[in-house]
């Protein structure tokens, strides 16, 4: 017996979950962001960067996880799609690298300090790898129709 | 006549080229995305900051006047980008409901602007006398955050209405 994907039968589940998958890596990824331009030297620049990251910590690991879960329920609804859609893998191999780099090299840039050449460098690479992400995303849409 | 100029418009030789761009027009799409999601995470810091929950330990004019211009930079950066991707279907998104409700939010969003730019936004060091946010920024923030989230939300629905036929596409 088949069992249908309950999220299937509704034509609005899709776009309504894509909803909170923005607002959710836009948080998580704006709130970065922020923390990046302040290693760059621009935004909040009477704070530093640790004190910028701690306010946001939670709010932007919320966004994450929303973006996370809303995700994997979009993705459930056509699986064989999206595995074999090469804009989906390379999103995912950039958001690993981007999670990774994010709960290593630069939270020790973050909190442990330093120097700012290297600061400017962590936040550069931050900030495209979180850019990546999203590219990946959108470009989803556009290698689909190449699918067999 | 609007509509003459929106015929006119997405027929302009750079729009004409981004429609019919296989890559240009995600790439665009992107960007836009990328630049809401600094924008959008400057206004929830902010809203989150007047309704006293997040960033307590700097002041709300601290906040305010630092993100003034990054934040004027993160809207021109997503107004820019959003332009470009209604400019080459300008006919399309004329009759699209949830680009009107996008307008129309826009639209309110000014008014929420305008109504708490006295009391809020333009003289914020007011609001760091007192130890707890006072009620009208508190009202301030929570409607900015449901505003904004309206937007994203029409945004997002836009590319579900199907194009329409007969359009004046060259």
């Amino acid at each position: 017996m088949a069992i249908e994907n309950p999220l299937s039968t509704s034509p609005l589940a899709f776009p309504i979950l894509e909803c909170f998958h923005i607002a959710g890596f836009a948080l998580a990824i704006g709130m970065t962001a922020l923390v990046d331009l302040r290693l760059l030297g621009i935004g909040l620049y009477k704070q530093s960067p640790s004190h910028i990251a701690r306010a946001f910590e939670w709010w932007s690991l919320a966004g994450l996880v929303v973006a996370v879960f809303s995700g994997l329920l979009l993705f459930s609804t056509d699986p064989d799609m999206y595995y074999l859609n090469w804009s989906f893998l390379i999103k995912m191999v950039c958001l690993a690298l981007a999670v990774a780099f994010h709960y290593t090299i630069h939270r020790r840039a973050v909190f442990r300090g330093i120097s700012p050449s290297a600061g400017r460098l962590v936040a550069l690479v931050s900030m495209m790898l979180w850019v990546s992400v999203i590219f990946g995303g959108i470009f989803i849409a556009v290698v689909r129709p190449g699918l067999a | 006549m609007l509509i003459t100029t929106l015929i006119w418009l997405e027929n302009l030789p750079p729009f004409t080229s981004l429609r019919s761009s296989a890559y240009a027009y995600p790439i665009v799409l992107a960007l836009h995305v990328s630049a809401i999601s600094l924008f959008g995470a400057m206004i929830v810091v902010t809203d989150l900051r007047l309704l006293g929950w997040s960033f307590q330990d700097c002041s709300i004019s601290d906040l305010i006047h630092q993100l003034r211009r990054p934040k004027w930079f993160g809207l021109i950066a997503t107004a820019t980008f959003g332009f470009l991707l209604f400019a080459c279907k300008a006919e399309e998104y004329y009759y699209n409901s949830f680009f009107r409700v996008k307008i129309l939010l826009f639209l309110l969003i000014a008014m929420h602007a305008v109504a708490f730019r006295r009391g809020v936004y333009s003289d914020p060091a007011k609001l760091d006398h007192s130890l707890k946010s006072p009620p009208h920024a508190k009202l301030a923030g929570s409607l900015s955050l449901l505003l904004w989230v309206a937007v994203l939300c029409a945004g997002r629905g836009i590319g579900y209405v199907p194009g329409r036929a007969g359009m004046h596409y060259h």
